[in-house]
């Protein structure tokens, strides 16, 4: 069973293996549950919609603010890799988007500016752990692209871990479940960064995810040269890759690594994935392939 | 698989954890009871924004591209909606409630052009690879034609 619905700017599909015990109604139930997960994470992480927990959030400056565990776990994740990474992975790196074009609603074409303080970093929020608290410094906008749609993966996933196999598909960052029809680990291909109907390679899954962060999906529609990967030290898009595709047995961690060694540019993006023991491929601007851990 | 860094995965499985300690999903049983009241996908642009503004001077602002009215905009109810681009056409169907689009589902996809198109994948390059290569990682579909077909189920739900 195979159904697709839109969240995040993105076509969700999750596709089922059923047992021949397994009744449509339960399947479909299940099924439900998975797209309810895309829905809770946008509703909660959407920096889009004004009437998202985040931008509720984003709205009170100083004072510690209540958050449920959809935007307080992707943001502390988010926050972690910020400090592992010395900040050039930073999830306030919000206005800088929309400065760059990206502010728009997907569905309502609804666009949206936000005030923000001139310069801003991971350092300007502050999450509580025991009160489940955030608290802004100043005025910003958060942006969690790199890690709310990996994190509804997950959840999603975990609606659908009794099956015997399954995937959900968020616009190519994805989690294979168990085993495809035939009852082997899926085959999940690798999109080549300049011809789309190729694939540069593909890789066999089973209870993994797979994460490609590319330059060449979503560009600036106000500049040219910039892409939705920007360095917020720099506020451009890094050169060094096209593609970094990560596997790791969470979609948040895939995407957001995959987000962040695209980000640290060729030697350092390498160095992260290695010391994190992920597997996964790059590729240069010149079209070379890196495999990394041994993949 | 190489040995993973603890700490990330640890981070990853206590993220899941925390959504359901917090009861914040539903579980089984819940779910086959009556639904609480939806969590909304996208709002649809009001001049009503007081209710999201608070006592702070800090407030966003949000322009609206149509005409606008203080009544509810769209009737409750699913519409469906045709959008194309150049690989053909999709028919979506869209859920609204309160003047919110709660659900967009995917509910026909181009009539000569297989499902797989979806991650930019025709299907000659299918049948020249595994017939299990179905789904493509670094693949983001736009969602240009999506968005049209949006607005067009949008434009057969305006309350007029």
């Amino acid at each position: 069973m195979k159904r697709t619905k839109l969240y995040m700017d993105t076509a969700v599909s999750i596709q089922i293996v059923t047992g021949k015990s397994t009744s449509e109604e339960a399947v479909t139930q299940k099924m439900n549950q998975a797209f309810e997960a895309f829905q809770k994470v946008e509703q909660a992480c959407s920096r889009f919609s004004p009437d998202s927990e985040l931008m509720s959030v984003c709205q009170q400056v100083g004072v510690p603010v209540s958050v449920s565990p959809f935007l307080f776990e992707p943001l502390k994740f988010a926050l972690e890799i910020a400090k592992w990474t010395d900040g050039i992975f930073d999830p306030t790196v919000g206005k800088i988007m929309e400065y760059h074009g990206f502010n728009r609603h997907y569905l309502t074409g609804q666009s949206i500016e936000s005030p923000s303080a001139a310069t801003v970093t991971y350092r300007d929020i502050i999450l509580n752990e025991q009160d489940r608290t955030l608290c802004l410094q100043k005025p910003l906008v958060i942006d969690l692209g790199a890690v709310a749609k990996g994190f509804a993966i997950d959840l999603a996933a975990h609606e659908l871990k009794e099956f015997e196999g399954f995937v959900v598909n968020a616009g190519g960052d994805l989690f294979a479940g168990g085993v495809n029809d035939g009852g082997e680990a899926w085959e999940i291909g690798i999109q080549h960064p300049e011809r789309k109907e190729e694939m540069v390679s593909t890789v066999l899954l089973s209870n993994e995810a797979i994460c490609t962060s590319g330059g060449y999906e979503r560009k600036s529609a106000a500049e040219a040269d910039v892409h939705h990967l920007i360095d917020p030290k720099t506020k451009r898009s890094p050169k060094e890759w096209v593609s970094s595709s990560v596997i790791a047995p969470f979609a948040m961690m895939a995407d957001a690594f995959s987000t962040a060694s695209f980000l640290l540019g060729a030697a350092e993006g390498q160095r992260l994935m290695e010391q994190a023991g992920l597997q996964g491929i790059l590729i240069t601007s010149d079209l070379q392939l890196v495999r990394v851990g041994g993949l | 698989m190489a040995q993973m860094n603890k700490k990330w995965v640890v981070l990853c499985s206590t993220a899941i954890t925390a959504v359901y300690a917090a009861g914040y999903f539903t579980t089984e049983t819940e779910a086959a009871m009556p639904p609480l009241p939806h969590h909304t996908q996208v709002s649809i642009p009001t001049n009503d924004i007081s209710k999201n503004n608070n006592p702070s001077n800090v407030k966003s602002t949000y322009t609206n591209k149509h005409h606008i009215s203080p009544k509810s905009l769209y009737k409750d109810g699913t519409y469906t909606g045709m959008g194309n681009n150049r690989r053909g056409s999709i028919e979506v169907s869209v859920t609204i409630k309160n003047d919110k689009i709660t659900d967009v589902e995917v509910s026909h996809f181009a009539m000569h052009y297989s499902e797989s198109d979806i991650a930019g994948l025709p299907s000659e390059v299918v049948q020249n690879q595994s017939e299990q290569v179905r789904n493509v990682s670094g693949a983001t579909y736009s969602t240009r034609a999506f968005q049209d077909a949006v607005q067009n189920a949008l434009s057969s739900a305006q309350n007029v």
